[in-house]
């Protein structure tokens, strides 16, 4: 750890928006998992087991919201983890994409 | 997990002869505005240019543990008449793997809708034969299934 720095007291407007940039970096990537009429119930549900240890119960779970709802988010992570699960979700057949979340 | 025992007859393995030629060539295709294609490598990000810097870092990734995959089930189907072998953990993964491909294949070239898929197929319809594989597919799927370890 460096010295303390002196506090300042006026606003300053680079800090702000280094700040602003801090916060923007640090919104997670929403790795989401698609319905499609073809990929089968059991193999969806398999695969978030699969791809991210999730129990059997959360993995069913996520599989139904894909189901029923059209859509589910299944991962989230830093921009560099998100792709890597994305890709292994197409690696799987699954319809995945990244989003940044709201 | 025990290896997981297939028998499968020779029409069956000469359909899936037949299939895997047929992706492997789908794999190797490159025209970007074929729909399967789309399906096989999905869009990541809802921007064109995000999802073409993507599919340039990745794709070739993705093509490969396709190919990769569809060995591996040539392996286990073997060069002629009925199949008979026994699928350790690795095989099995890319049984599963390749049977979805197939499946996601032959099910966006049909345009099928949840309410197609739930329908039992129609022997005059003219898309009966397509339809009954990705069925018969998806049935062989789940076996396998049934019997791995997550």
């Amino acid at each position: 750890m460096g010295p303390m720095k002196q506090p300042t007291v006026a606003p300053d407007v680079e800090r702000e928006s280094d700040i602003h940039e801090v916060v923007e970096a640090d919104r997670p990537w929403l790795v989401i998992v698609w319905n499609d009429p073809i990929n089968l119930m059991t193999y969806v549900t398999y695969v978030f087991q699969k791809l991210f240890g999730y129990p059997y119960e959360k993995a069913h779970k996520l599989m139904l919201d894909v189901h029923y709802k059209g859509k589910a988010v299944v991962s989230s992570g830093p921009r560099e983890k998100a792709e890597m699960d994305c890709f292994r979700l197409h690696g799987y057949g699954l319809w995945a994409t990244l989003s940044k979340s709201e | 997990m025990s290896d997981i025992p297939l028998r499968l007859n020779a029409t069956e393995a000469g359909i899936l002869r037949d299939l895997v030629e047929q992706m492997r060539a789908l794999v190797k295709e490159t025209d970007a505005t074929d729909a399967v294609r789309a399906r096989l490598f999905p869009d990541a990000y809802e921007d064109a240019e995000d999802s073409e810097a993507y599919r340039d870092l990745t794709g070739g990734d993705l093509s490969a543990a396709k190919l990769e995959a569809l060995d591996r089930v040539a392996e286990s189907l073997g060069n002629g008449g009925p199949t008979k072998a026994h699928l350790a953990e690795e095989d099995a993964e890319a049984w599963v793997r390749t049977l979805t491909d197939m499946r996601l294949a032959i099910g966006t070239r049909l345009e099928v809708t949840e309410a197609t898929m739930n329908l039992e197929p129609d022997p005059d319809d003219p898309a009966f034969a397509p339809l009954h594989t990705l069925h018969w597919l998806g049935w062989l799927q789940e076996q396998i299934l049934e019997r791995m370890v997550p």
